[in-house]
């Protein structure tokens, strides 16, 4: 008996004294280092993004901080975030700011592919994991980097699929055999202009690109282009564009009388509330876009549902400045997963840190759907089905989903009346 | 297509023609760079778009308020920064550090009050007083869709901003050439220092000259919503260097120079938007480039100088 009395207290005191060296290496904070753009052209999607890793990280050191497997312990986060003002010059200086003068633990860059790609080179050059809020340029995407994982949105080289499959299967048989492609040329727009490009022309469906312009992601004004892509009398007009040139893009729509058949754009979809307020309903009808996850209610197994992240949105955020939508809710994914990350991580070195990201592939499903990543940390879940924005009865926009088929809600109106 | 852009651009260039033509006075009068003038636009579009939005005053009906109530500001804000200005030693070189900061604050203020988001004024307003205007001429009512001119259709807020900058050029032509106060104005410009010793009170015709040029700046701003395609608290950058390159092209210091500035760029704008998309926004940068090897005084620069 006495034997096992001293045995059980010999485990006991090697049980407590790994736990007393688990915990006594415990850094006092996380340091999340990360940049916005307060203003410019990306501040409309940057806020909503930062708002959105904000409110989970406010709500995770209201309950003691997140919990690090590596020190078996809650610890409280620090957020250290600089304004970028949308400017890449001075988001790269920031970036290599965090790294080397604030040493953060955790990097993560700003919304958009803009103001991710200066980051990308300098968190390999570092050595630092990139969190990539965002940023969906395929190129960032290499087998032989391995600091960048992608947290939402798919990669705009997958992407834009769903459209591209709609136009070639169920394009011909509505009437649409000539396409007008208008994109932005930045690694976001022009990755998706690759992309819907290559899937029209590998489907062999008799498809025809009629018109194909890159513009300056800078554009205001789409006056004359529209009229360029009139005259080559296309059956869908697919414009891919950031929230400013999507805006500009359907009030010259609207005003210059032009009424294309079938017209794509992705922030009608993405930033409904924004797009709407600047639009108009009437603008946006029959509009067809991507259904983002702030319109799905997707079943979450980790974080809060989109109804109860939307009430906390609301409650957080009274003054409005800000328009809740598909970028809000990828801020607060992006901490999800890296809430997941430190849970399941055995140390904060950024490899590891990347294998525990990896080990949520497939699993992880939170309100933006389920996470999955590809070998180069490219996000392959998180699809967006195509849709159609209608106005309702009561003059609100609902989305139709139209494809894929299996999760369809509704037939496409073709043409657009 | 040849058509529709030759047109397009002019009415896009008499747009920006509006734009810089209270840079220019400015800078004929007072020989200071406004940086801030992007900014004083964009304080005129949120003031129509708010006027728009809480009292439902249509932006043709909003100019006059605009314009006045920035022209009134203007005068104690040249009181208040100008003629200390003008005691330095370099006050060209100097303005541009002054009026920066000045345009940093007004982004600063102007994005804590309003937030950073686009913001917009339906396009049919502008519609609809084309319409009604063209209606009591052709004695019926008429649809407020876009406008056809020469058998090519423009969005009718193009028609609307390239009406009202007409009016606008037209207005500063009567103001510097029919007025009293225009020729003392059109004194300074020729030579402040002679302008005192003849006894202009030179601050006085500067105040005015000052308070006109943010009056026709805001004016511009009316129109960003339609021509720009939304407003941000941080446009007034992009739109200061889109005017400044205007006004060398056309000449510094000769305000009706920029009409031909603001042409020269809309219809190069337009042809390089139709032609070679890709690379029209560095068309601001080609044109001052090119104008400043070439003729730096600008197209219209010596005749001004002499005038």
């Amino acid at each position: 008996m006495t034997r096992y009395t001293i045995f059980a207290l010999l485990v006991a005191s090697m049980t407590s004294a790994t736990a007393f060296a688990q915990g006594t290496g415990a850094p006092a904070e996380i340091k999340l280092g990360t940049l916005y753009a307060s203003s410019g052209r990306f501040a409309s999607i940057s806020m909503p993004v930062h708002d959105g890793l904000k409110l989970w990280l406010e709500q995770k050191n209201a309950e003691g901080g997140v919990f690090v497997k590596a020190f078996n312990k809650k610890i409280p986060l620090k957020l250290i975030a600089y304004d970028d003002q949308s400017n890449n010059a001075t988001a790269a200086t920031l970036y290599n700011q965090l790294i080397t003068q604030d040493k953060v633990d955790i990097l993560v860059s700003d919304s958009g592919s803009v103001l991710t790609s200066v980051a990308v080179p300098i968190a390999r050059d570092h050595k630092m994991l990139l969190i990539d809020q965002t940023g969906t340029g395929a190129n960032f995407f290499t087998p032989d980097n391995p600091y960048i994982v992608l947290m939402s949105d798919p990669v705009s080289s997958i992407w834009p699929k769903p459209l591209a499959d709609f136009i070639t299967h169920d394009g011909p048989k509505l009437g649409i055999k000539r396409v007008a492609i208008l994109y932005s040329t930045n690694d976001f727009t022009g990755t998706q202009a690759n992309a819907v490009r290559k899937f029209i022309k590998e489907s062999n469906s008799g498809v025809e690109i009629v018109y194909d312009e890159g513009i300056p992601t800078e554009t205001s004004n789409y006056t004359v282009l529209l009229n360029n892509i009139r005259a080559t009398n296309p059956d869908a007009v697919i414009e891919l564009g950031y929230a400013p040139n999507d805006i500009a893009f359907l009030r010259n729509v609207q005003d210059s009388g032009i009424k294309p058949k079938f017209l794509f754009c992705i922030y009608p979809g993405l930033e409904t509330e924004l797009l709407e307020k600047n639009v108009g309903g009437a603008g946006l009808n029959y509009v067809f876009t991507y259904v983002p996850s702030s319109e799905i209610a997707y079943q979450a197994s980790f974080g809060m549902p989109l109804k109860d992240y939307k009430a906390a949105w609301d409650k957080k955020y009274v003054d409005s400045k800000v328009e809740f939508g598909f970028n809000s809710v990828a801020g607060y994914t992006t901490g999800l997963v890296i809430e997941s990350a430190l849970a399941a991580a055995n140390s904060l070195d950024q490899l590891e840190l990347r294998k525990a990201i990896f080990s949520l592939s497939g699993k992880l499903r939170t309100l933006d759907g389920t996470f999955e990543l590809d070998a180069t940390g490219a996000q392959i879940g998180e699809i967006t089905p195509l849709g159609q924005l209608i106005l309702d009865e009561h003059e609100h926009l609902k989305f139709v989903t139209v494809w894929p088929h299996d999760v369809a809600t509704g037939k496409p109106v073709y043409p657009r009346p | 297509m040849l058509l529709y852009t030759l047109l397009a651009g002019l009415l896009f260039g008499l747009y920006f023609s509006l734009i810089g033509l209270g840079l220019n006075l400015v800078f004929g009068v007072m020989r200071i760079v406004n940086l801030a003038h992007g900014d004083f636009l964009m304080l005129g579009a949120f003031l129509a778009f708010w006027l728009f939005t809480l009292f439902a005053v249509n932006p043709i009906s909003a100019i006059p308020i605009v314009f006045a109530l920035f022209a009134v500001v203007g005068l104690p804000l040249y009181y208040l920064l100008v003629p200390r200005l003008l005691k330095a030693r370099d006050p060209e070189m100097l303005s541009f550090i002054l009026f920066f900061g000045l345009s940093q604050v007004i982004e600063a203020i102007t994005t804590i009050a309003f937030g950073t988001s686009e913001r917009s004024i339906p396009g049919v307003q502008l519609g609809i007083v084309i319409a009604t205007v063209k209606g009591l001429f052709v004695g019926h009512k008429v649809d407020n869709g876009p406008i056809e001119i020469f058998g090519q259709t423009f969005p009718a807020a193009w028609v609307a901003s390239g009406v009202v900058s007409g009016l606008a050029v037209l207005f500063v032509y009567l103001y510097l050439y029919r007025t009293r106060l225009g020729y003392l104005t059109r004194a300074v410009m020729v030579n402040r220092e002679e302008a005192i010793a003849t006894g202009i009170n030179v601050h006085r015709v500067s105040a005015f000259a000052f308070g006109i040029g943010l009056g026709l700046a805001a004016v511009a701003g009316v129109f960003a919503p339609f021509m720009l395609g939304s407003i941000t608290p941080a446009m007034g950058v992009e739109v200061t260097v889109t005017s400044f390159t205007v006004i060398v092209i056309g000449s510094l210091g000769n305000p009706l120079g920029t009409v031909l500035g603001g042409l020269v760029y809309g219809i190069s704008y337009m042809f390089m938007q139709s032609y070679y998309s890709s690379w029209a926004n560095l068309l601001p940068y080609l044109l001052l480039i090119a104008i400043l090897l070439v003729r730096p005084s600008g197209l219209l620069g010596r005749q001004v100088r002499r005038a």
